[in-house]
């Protein structure tokens, strides 16, 4: 019998998206583990014991300062070698979706690797407001993300729901962003086209951008729920003539067969 | 040493005239000047778009700067993230707090920005404070309070009311009784003994007028609890638990149980808008976690009545908020606790008129689910521990009490003593992880909330059966200098009490342990049959629990039907007679606030965490299409389908009680039948926010409850859980009373087997035909949002045929089992035409209707006649619509059409043709220019 893959879903105070991740990679395949972050700290549970790390969405620290930034700020203070191992096996994925992009975003680890920092941001959406809604994206072409090749030039429809997920970087880092084929979804208008308009775009991020990886492609982070959209039912219009497949599964099937391949 | 960092976002210049920029402050005590510098560069300030000062200003050339903060005392949710985060970075402050700087640009005096502010609603006097001078230290100092006996047994009637009075708000028979029972035991009460009686004693722990004997028009009558017990038991097929714990419970599938609670929170609401309905969302929230054995919360509900947003603000009682402004904090509350606990709010409603200005009403629902196994509340057993769990215990919602003058510090001058709680909701998320863990392991015997009348009537309620000795100094205080009395009926947020079992205490303590949750052994339970207890081993509260809860006699209420004549208007209506009027009215019904798009409101709610919405509060081709109830899948991996929904119609209530009643029961199924809910398994929710009972409001809350009675025996289904709140009155200091429109709110609740057997709004094909299905009752327009529009009221509601409805819903929901009504929606508010128009807009189509079918009526009461209990069905042909509903009344209306065109005729005559994009801007423009 082959092992399924071993996928942490990492909880603190105020992370409220971990039982339904946790589903998705049940349904993908996953062999899933929700942990809270004192686990880790008291040495119950170890990232060794996982190829994939998953840090769901939710409010972590009731997004304190600024969203992600308390847990940001744990994880580099306490388990900064323990990450650093785990990014450096080969057979390791880490996704961060809504909060979880926020908190990776805050601890260096996207858009470039650098454990403790930061080189772009999530900040407030211009609309100054949380923003709870279905939005349409593309699956960027050519990204450096190594599990979602066969996804390329898709287009999916998430839902968002965050107040603070506008992307966000200086010149130069935006420029090496996009040069390096960091960027991996972006709002689209209805012809399919990036756009800066509200709602499509709903936060009024850089260059539209809601989800990037990191120059391995093996760490992603995006602002919308893939995993709100695993089953057909948990869309709006699933009851209308042309329903859609559930187009947020086939990132955590990717996921693992990522993981398969490599056995 | 104290350090203030500030911080300032690159892009915090806000566009408005004049220009404002706003900056963040964060004031840490016991650190360094080196540590405070860390904790800018690493905590604070993030220098990708911000920038940071150490104790200086950082709003430059500014004409005026002023900041906002929390008052001391007013627990500021953020606090303990700063001091978290600042420990794992190796720094160790002894105190911090937060707030906002609003710099302002241009010629302008202070005086002046401090209008700006308050326009903005950037500052609530209750809560904050304008910082003019910074404080000197965070830490708030005070000694503590003491314990005084009251010689209640020599007092005279005078006496025993004065006490009463502000105090205790108990009337003089009842003060009687307490002074008798002291007599009896040959000694004076302790100040906290009075209070816990008191507590237990009030109105909304003991709900007297509900229990009490009536005496209506002369005649007696049972009490109104009673008549809801009786008839509620009779239909108890799907009930595990009513009446008895924090929620209703009833069965679901596969061994699980799905609970329901439905809670006001209007007086705190109508203070502090923000802080009220957040710290109304986290008590019903614990309510769900305090049934049975601890419950996981599932899904929240929010429904609202305001005055109207543009309400001339002169109309505005001595004392009250702007609508407007109630209207956003509120909404603002709910969100960012339900969004913050992960709870989907996903049904709700807002309600406008202007007899609300005195006194908004803010209902908040909360559902949950459990195994059965743990449905049932928990009793606590002699030698359990007593567990206080969660949040710390200060000074909140204590009325009247204050500082003594010689305890007071610089510091504590300020404090608030009827501080109204901001709430704190990753407090309670981290609280309901652990209790949901530790009911998972089994180690929870009794678990009640602290909710009103806090330790006192929590554990008074759990050790009601045994007796309990509680070691109050125990309890973690927010400061020092409460006095015990105050420590014991301090109504904290985000604090729950367990009992646990002397073995399974460890275990308990590791759970909470490990989800950052406080737990505080505060005593155990005993045989003493007691409510005992001490401070620092001295006995300050030594009650027989059968005083405490059986002490309090029934009351005898008289209720009377006022002979005062109803003003009836004397304006006639004027029906509409050119195309253009036609348009002009139906724009007129669709921008009303109450039928109006409200998907501003809903896009700032987390509706599908969870991931378990099955059927979303928008769908349609452009998701802005209303739907009727939700649908939840609770168990992910299970096709089991929870559906939720509910009905209120005020005006008609206040009108009419007993068909407003049965109106507001019969919406409420309608909404859950209308998404596929089987509603023969369904339990109610009844909510009475009603004004003070009065001879005459108290008839009309009798009434009131006859229909709901009514309703049960009709539908054969129970109410399972309620709540009354019985002071919908406003008196002025000039002498001016205002009676709040009164308020039932019907909820529903139950489960499906195949969540893919439902039903939205939305048209779904065009060409398909259009029925209306059901028994209206077109003459009556009273109340109505048509009537409104021309400034009527009128006293004729709908009636509804109640030997009709349930055949109808029996219709409905077989037709959507089947998967042969391809959409339906409710006839509601608003009307016919109302309830077509938002099917148009799901369906991003148009529809072609002919009234002509219907007869002996007028064509406006055709489309504006809100009877509810009706249905605008879509099927595929005639032959469907004849199979499925040839037992009731049905009328065929029309057909779907391609394209966005809505004609309405009568037979060859056309009463109008409007495109519905047209009717949706006007329809979707007024809370869009309140939210966007």
């Amino acid at each position: 019998m082959i092992l399924k893959p071993k996928v942490l879903v990492l909880k603190t105070d105020g992370t409220n998206c971990d039982e339904e991740t946790a589903f998705a990679f049940n349904l993908a395949g996953g062999d899933v583990k929700i942990a809270h972050v004192n686990d880790l700290r008291n040495k119950k549970d170890s990232l060794r014991n996982y190829q994939i790390l998953a840090i769901p969405g939710g409010f972590s620290y009731g997004d304190d300062v600024v969203s992600g930034k308390i847990l940001a700020i744990e994880l580099t203070s306490f388990f900064s070698e323990e990450l650093r191992k785990f990014i450096e096996r080969k057979d390791t994925l880490i996704i961060g979706i809504c909060n979880g992009f926020q908190v990776l975003v805050r601890t260096g680890l996207l858009p470039f690797r650098n454990l403790g920092k930061m080189d772009a941001t999530l900040t407030n959406n211009d609309s100054g407001h949380f923003e709870c809604r279905w939005i349409n994206l593309r699956i960027e072409k050519n990204s450096n993300c190594a599990f979602l090749k066969n996804l390329e030039g898709n287009f999916v429809s998430y839902q968002v729901a965050h107040g603070e997920g506008k992307f966000f970087a200086d010149k130069e880092n935006i420029r090496k962003i996009e040069k390096e084929n960091l960027v991996t979804f972006r709002y689209v208008d209805q012809n399919g086209k990036p756009t800066q308009k509200y709602p499509e775009n709903p936060n009024g991020a850089i260059n539209a951008i809601a989800g990037i990886c990191d120059p391995t492609g093996r760490i992603l982070g995006l602002m919308p729920h893939p995993e709100r959209f695993v089953r057909v039912e948990q869309h709006p219009n699933w009851r209308r003539p042309d329903a859609k497949k559930p187009q947020g599964l086939p990132i955590f099937q990717n996921m693992i067969n990522y993981i398969n391949k490599l056995k | 040493m104290m350090h203030t960092i500030r911080v300032l976002s690159k892009d915090s210049i806000f566009e408005t005239s004049p220009k404002i920029t706003t900056a963040k402050v964060y004031r840490v005590e016991g650190i360094s000047g080196k540590q405070s510098k860390v904790l800018a560069k690493k905590l604070f300030c993030e220098k990708i778009n911000q920038e940071y000062t150490l104790d200086k200003p950082i709003i430059r050339k500014a004409s005026a700067v002023i900041e906002i903060s929390y008052k001391p005392g007013v627990m500021n949710p953020e606090v303990a993230s700063i001091i978290k985060s600042a420990n794992d970075l190796n720094i160790y402050p002894t105190a911090a707090d937060s707030s906002y700087e609003y710099g302002f640009y241009g010629k302008i005096t202070k005086d002046k920005a401090y209008e700006i502010i308050k326009a903005l609603g950037l500052f609530n006097k209750t809560v904050e404070y304008i910082v003019e001078i910074p404080p000197k230290t965070l830490l708030i100092k005070g000694a503590l309070g003491k314990t005084t006996i009251v010689p209640i047994r020599k007092m005279g009637d005078e006496g025993l009311l004065s006490l009463s009075k502000d105090k205790l708000f108990l009337n003089l028979p009842e003060m009687k009784i307490i002074q008798k029972y002291f007599i009896k035991i040959k000694r004076d009460p302790k100040d906290i003994e009075l209070e816990t009686i008191a507590q237990t004693w009030s109105e909304h722990c003991a709900h007297k007028t509900f229990k009490a004997k009536l005496i209506v028009d002369g005649q007696y009558k049972k009490p109104l609890i009673e008549r809801i017990k009786k008839e509620a038991l009779k239909h108890k097929k799907n009930i595990l638990s009513a009446f008895v714990d924090n929620s209703g419970v009833m069965n679901f599938y596969d061994k699980m149980a799905i609970c329901g609670k439905v809670e006001t929170h209007n007086s705190p609401s109508a203070i502090e808008p923000y802080g009220g309905a957040a710290t109304g969302s986290g008590g019903v929230f614990r309510d769900i976690l305090g049934t049975g054995r601890g419950a996981k919360t599932i899904a929240s509900t929010d429904i609202f009545c305001f005055a109207k947003p543009d309400m001339n603000l002169s109309k505005l009682p001595v004392g009250c908020l702007p609508p407007k402004y109630l209207l956003k904090r509120v909404v603002d509350g709910v969100r960012d606790y339900g969004n913050r606990m992960g709870i989907p709010t996903n049904n709700g409603s807002v309600h406008f008129h202007d007899d609300f200005r005195a006194k908004p009403t803010i209902i908040v629902g909360a559902y949950g689910i459990t195994p059965v196994k743990n449905s049932q509340k928990g009793e606590a057993k002699k030698g359990d521990i007593v567990v206080a769990i969660g949040g710390k215990t200060g000074r909140d919602g204590i009325h009247g009490a204050t500082f003594s003058s010689a305890e007071m510090t610089d510091r504590t001058i300020n404090v608030n003593s009827q501080a109204v709680q901001i709430g704190n909701a990753i407090e309670e998320k981290r609280m309901s992880d652990a209790l949901i863990e530790a009911s998972g392991e089994n180690i929870i015997r009794a678990i009640q909330d602290c909710g009103a009348g806090g330790f006192s009537s929590a554990i008074g309620e759990m050790g009601e059966a045994t007796g309990v000795s509680i070691a109050l100094e125990k309890a973690p205080l927010k400061y020092q200098g409460l006095s015990p009395w105050e420590i014991w009926i301090s109504e904290s947020q985000e604090r729950m009490v367990v009992a646990v079992s002397k073995e399974n205490l460890s275990k308990f303590i590791e759970v909470c342990k490990k989800y950052n949750t406080e737990t505080t052994v505060l005593g155990y339970f005993d045989a003493s049959k007691k409510l005992k207890v001490y401070f620092k081993k001295q006995l300050i509260c030594n009650l027989d629990m059968k005083f405490l809860h059986h002490g309090l006699p029934q009351r005898i209420m008289i209720a009377r039907k006022s002979n005062k004549k109803k003003e009836i208007s004397s304006k006639k209506l004027y029906s509409p007679k050119s195309k253009k009027e036609w348009i002009e009215i139906v724009k007129k019904v669709l921008s009303h606030e109450n039928i109006c798009s409200k998907e501003p409101i809903v896009r700032l709610y987390d509706h599908s965490v969870q991931g378990t919405n099955a059927l979303q509060p928008f769908n349609g081709e452009k998701l802005d299409g209303p739907n009727d109830a939700v649908i939840l899948r609770p168990i992910l991996d299970k096709p089991y389908g929870m559906v939720i929904s509910h009905g209120l119609n005020p005006i008609l209530n206040r009108i009419d009680p007993y068909w407003g009643s049965i109106w507001a029961g019969a919406e409420a199924i309608s909404n859950y039948v209308a998404v596929g809910g089987d509603y023969k398994n369904a339990c109610l929710i009844n909510n009475y926010i009603w004004p003070f009972p009065d001879e005459e409001s108290l008839w009309s809350l009798d009434k009131s409850v006859d229909a709901v009675v009514n309703l049960m025996k009709v539908l054969k289904i129970p109410v399972i859980s309620g709540k009354d709140s019985l002071s919908s009155t406003y008196k002025g200091k000039d002498g001016t009373v205002i009676k709040i429109p009164p308020v039932l709110c019907m909820s529903i609740f139950g489960k499906i087997k195949d969540v893919g057997k439902t039903c939205s709004a939305d048209f779904k094909k065009s060409n398909s035909i259009l029925i209306l299905v059901g028994k209206m009752d077109y003459g009556n327009l009273g109340g109505s949002i048509y009537y409104d529009t021309q400034n009527i009221v009128g006293d004729n509601v709908p009636k509804i045929n109640l030997k009709i409805l349930p055949k109808t819903l029996r219709a409905i929901q077989n037709g959507i089992r089947r998967q042969k009504i391809l959409s339906t929606h409710d006839v509601s508010e608003g009307g016919l035409i109302t309830a077509i128009f938002e099917m148009c807009v799901g369906g991003n189509m148009g529809a072609d209707i002919d009234i002509g079918k219907i007869k002996n009526t007028k064509d406006d009461y055709i489309l504006f006649n809100e009877t509810a209990g009706c249905f605008i069905v879509e099927v595929k042909n005639e032959d469907i619509a004849e199979n499925l509903f040839k037992n009731i009344p049905y009328v065929i209306l029309g057909t779907t059409q391609k394209g966005n065109s809505l004609y309405v005729r009568n037979k060859n005559r056309i009463l109008f043709s409007v495109q519905v994009e047209e009717l949706k801007k006007v329809w979707q423009e007024p809370m869009g220019k309140i939210f966007n």
